[in-house]
C-alpha cells in the first residue's frame, strides 16, 4: 500500500472531524474504511469511525469491523443484537465522539439527502470550525454522472444535514471494470464541481492495482489508495485482510 | 448500478408504464429511483397504503394491458399472494420481484432463499403457477427483468423475479441494451385489455366462475400454459462442468456465485467440481439437471441453498433417486461462507479424511 502512494500526495486533514456523505453507493463506507485504515497507520493520533447509516442495513462500514479492530480503530455502531437492527439507532457515544473525541473521527453517513438527515439531530454537537464535510462522487452513479446532478446532491444533503460542505473526493469507479479512463472522467467531473464551488478536491481514491497504470504528474490532488475491504461473501480479498 | 436501482431502470427500458409499491427493506430503492424515473417517462408511480392494496392496483393496471410491475421483500410478497392468484386466474400479466430476506413471519433484513416454496410452488390458492426467474448478477437481473415483461405477455400470466437480499443491494457494472431492440406490446391490439369499450363490445376480466365445468376448463387452460412453458422456457446455466467433476452443485442466484468461487479453489488444488445453476426456478430444468446428474464420473450432487433446503425437493425429483444427494445450507440471513461450502465438498469427495463436526453435521442433511 504505501510503496504504491510514493509518487502521489497523501490526502491529510486539518480538522478533528470528517464527515462523508454522498448519493447511494457512492463508495462512502468504503472510502471510509479505507481512510481510516490509512489515517490509523500513518498518524501518531487515534482515529474513530463512527458508522452513521441508518437508511439502509446492508455494505455498511460495521462490516469491516474485523479490520478496524486489527488496525485498532475505534468503531461506533449498535452491537450485539443491533448491529443489523432495521432502526434508526444513534448511540450516545457519536455525540460525545463529535463533542470531543481527541483524534480523528471519521463519521460515515447514509445515502443521498434521506441518509444525511441524521446529522441534522447532531448539528448542534458540531464545533463550528472543527470539521470537513465531504462529498464523496462516483461519476458512474446515475444522479451524480454530471455537474448539475453533483449540485443538486449537494444542495440538498447541506438543506437535510444543517452542514456546510468543505470539500469533495473522487471515487469512480466501474468495480472490477474499472480502468484509467473511469479514473480520469471523475477526477474531471469532481474538478470541475469543485471549480463551480469553490470547494477543496480533498482526494481522489484509487484501488491499488490501478495506481501503476497513473503517472502522479497527471493527477494534480492527493490520492488515497483502496483495497476493496467490503466485499461481496463470494470474493477474496486483494490480500489477507478478509473481512 | 445498485442491483435495486439496475431492476428498476431495466423495468422502464422494458417500456413499464405502471409501478405500485410499499417500502420494505431490503429493495426500497426501487421505489426511490422510481420517484424520480417514472414521471420522467409519463407513467404511474403509486404506494399504495399496504402491499394488499399494492397487489389489488397492479390487478387492476395489468387488466388493461399495460406493462405493470411491483417490487417487494418476502413479507410483503406474502401479502400480495391473494392477488396474484386471481391475477392468474384471470390471465393477465404482470411482473413482480421479490428481494428476499429471511423469514418465515417478520423474520430479518440480511439475504435469504427461503421464498422459494412460495415462488414456485404457489403461494396463493388455486390451481396456478407463476413462471419464476432468479438472476445471480446485476446485469443478469437487468437482463432478466426485461424477459419478463416479454414472457408475462407471452404467457398472460403473472412472472416473479426472485433474487435475495444481496442483489438487490450489491453494486456491479451493468449495460443495457439499445432502446431499439425492445419490443412493447400494444394493449390496443389485444383482444382481451379493459380499455375503453368504445366502438366495440365490452370485455370482463375475472377469476370467478361458478359453474365448474367452466372454472376446470380455466384450469386446463392455465395448465396448457405451463405445460408451453415446460417446452419453451427452461433455462439454467453449467460451470465447469465436465467428464473429471467428482460432485455436481446445484444452487441458484448469488449462492451460486459462492459456489462458483469454491470451485475455482477447488480446482486449482486439483479437485474438479462442477455447478448446474438454474435460471428458471419454473419451469425447473429437470431433464437438464437429471442427464448431468446422472454421468458416471458425478458420486454426488450437492445443493447448497439459504434456506432449510426447500429447491432440494425439486432436485430430488429431477434425479428420483439416481444418484446420492446431499445438501448444505445456511439460512435466516446468514450468508454460507466460501469456506463452510469448500469444507462440505471436501466431506464429501474424501469422506474418511475430513473429520465431521457436530455443527456441520446440522447444517447438512443427509438426503438418500
Amino acid at each position: 500500500m504505501v510503496s504504491a502512494e510514493r509518487h502521489f500526495k497523501s490526502p491529510s486533514f486539518s480538522k478533528r472531524i470528517i464527515v462523508i456523505v454522498g448519493g447511494y453507493g457512492s463508495g462512502k463506507s468504503e472510502v471510509s474504511v479505507n481512510l481510516a485504515r490509512f489515517l490509523a497507520t500513518t498518524e501518531s493520533k487515534s482515529v474513530a469511525i463512527a458508522d452513521l447509516d441508518i437508511v439502509n442495513p446492508y455494505f455498511r462500514s460495521r462490516e469491516a469491523s474485523r479490520i478496524l479492530d486489527k488496525y485498532g480503530i475505534d468503531s461506533i455502531y449498535p452491537k450485539d443484537n443491533f448491529t443489523h437492527a432495521d432502526l434508526p439507532i444513534i448511540l450516545p457515544r457519536v455525540k460525545s465522539a463529535i463533542q470531543g473525541y481527541e483524534g480523528t473521527l471519521i463519521l460515515d453517513v447514509g445515502g443521498d439527502d434521506a441518509g444525511s438527515r441524521v446529522l441534522s439531530s447532531l448539528t448542534d454537537a458540531f464545533p463550528s470550525d472543527e470539521y470537513e464535510m465531504l462529498l464523496v462522487i462516483n461519476a458512474n452513479r446515475p444522479f451524480t454522472n454530471d455537474l448539475n446532478g453533483c449540485l443538486k446532491m449537494m444542495q440538498k444533503i447541506e438543506e437535510t444535514s444543517r452542514l456546510k460542505f468543505t470539500g469533495l473526493i473522487s471515487n469512480t469507479h466501474l468495480v472490477e471494470h474499472t480502468d484509467k479512463g473511469e479514473v480520469f472522467s471523475g477526477y474531471k467531473l469532481t474538478s470541475e464541481v469543485c471549480k463551480k464551488t469553490g470547494l477543496t478536491f480533498s482526494f481522489i481514491s484509487v484501488e491499488e492495482n490501478l495506481l501503476k497504470d497513473i503517472d502522479p504528474k497527471e493527477i494534480n490532488v492527493a490520492v488515497l489508495s483502496l483495497d476493496r475491504l467490503l466485499l461481496k461473501p463470494w470474493e477474496r480479498g486483494s490480500n489477507s485482510e478478509n473481512i | 448500478m445498485k442491483g435495486n436501482e439496475a431492476i428498476a431502470e431495466a423495468a422502464i427500458r422494458a417500456g413499464a408504464e405502471g409501478y405500485f409499491c410499499y417500502p420494505i427493506t431490503p429493495q426500497s430503492e426501487v421505489a426511490e429511483y422510481l420517484t424520480k424515473r417514472m414521471p420522467e417517462v409519463g407513467g404511474v408511480f403509486l404506494q399504495g397504503e399496504s402491499e394488499v392494496a399494492v397487489g389489488n392496483m397492479l390487478f387492476g393496471a395489468a387488466s388493461t394491458g399495460k406493462r405493470v410491475f411491483t417490487t417487494s421483500s418476502s413479507p410483503g410478497i406474502s401479502l400480495m399472494q391473494e392477488s396474484i392468484s386471481y391475477m392468474a386466474g384471470a390471465h393477465l400479466p404482470a411482473v413482480l420481484v421479490n428481494i428476499m430476506r429471511g423469514g418465515p413471519g417478520l423474520g430479518g433484513i440480511l439475504p435469504a432463499q427461503s421464498d422459494y416454496f412460495q415462488a414456485v410452488k404457489g403461494g396463493g390458492h388455486g390451481d396456478y403457477r407463476l413462471l419464476v426467474l432468479a438472476p445471480s448478477t446485476v446485469q443478469e437481473a437487468v437482463d432478466l427483468m426485461m424477459l419478463s415483461f416479454d414472457l408475462a405477455d407471452k404467457y398472460r400470466n403473472p412472472v416473479m423475479m426472485i433474487g435475495d437480499g444481496m442483489i438487490g443491494q450489491m453494486m456491479e457494472a451493468v449495460e443495457f441494451p439499445e432502446e431499439k431492440e425492445i419490443k412493447r406490446n400494444n394493449p390496443d391490439e389485444s383482444d382481451w385489455a379493459v380499455n375503453g369499450a368504445k366502438d366495440r363490445k365490452p370485455r370482463i376480466i375475472k377469476s370467478l366462475f361458478l359453474d365448474p365445468h367452466q372454472l376446470e376448463d380455466n384450469s386446463w387452460l392455465l395448465d396448457d400454459k405451463y405445460e408451453q412453458m415446460k417446452r419453451e422456457e427452461v433455462r439454467y446455466e453449467l460451470y465447469k462442468v465436465n467428464a473429471k467433476n467428482k460432485l455436481l452443485i446445484v444452487s441458484y442466484g448469488t449462492m451460486a456465485r459462492i459456489c462458483q468461487t469454491v470451485i475455482d479453489e477447488l480446482e486449482s488444488e486439483g479437485i474438479s467440481v462442477g455447478l448446474f445453476r438454474p435460471i428458471t426456478l419454473y419451469p425447473y430444468p429437470m431433464k437438464e439437471l437429471k442427464k448431468e446428474a446422472v454421468k458416471k464420473n458425478i458420486k454426488t450432487v450437492l445443493t447448497v441453498e439459504m434456506s432449510t433446503a426447500q429447491m432440494l425437493e425439486d432436485v430430488e425429483r429431477s434425479i428420483l433417486g439416481k444418484k446420492q444427494i446431499e445438501f448444505f445450507g445456511r439460512t435466516g440471513g446468514i450468508v454460507p461462507t466460501p469456506d463452510e461450502v469448500k469444507s462440505k465438498v471436501l466431506e464429501l469427495i474424501k469422506p474418511k479424511k475430513k473429520a465431521k463436526t457436530s455443527e456441520k453435521k446440522k447444517r447438512g442433511k443427509n438426503v438418500k
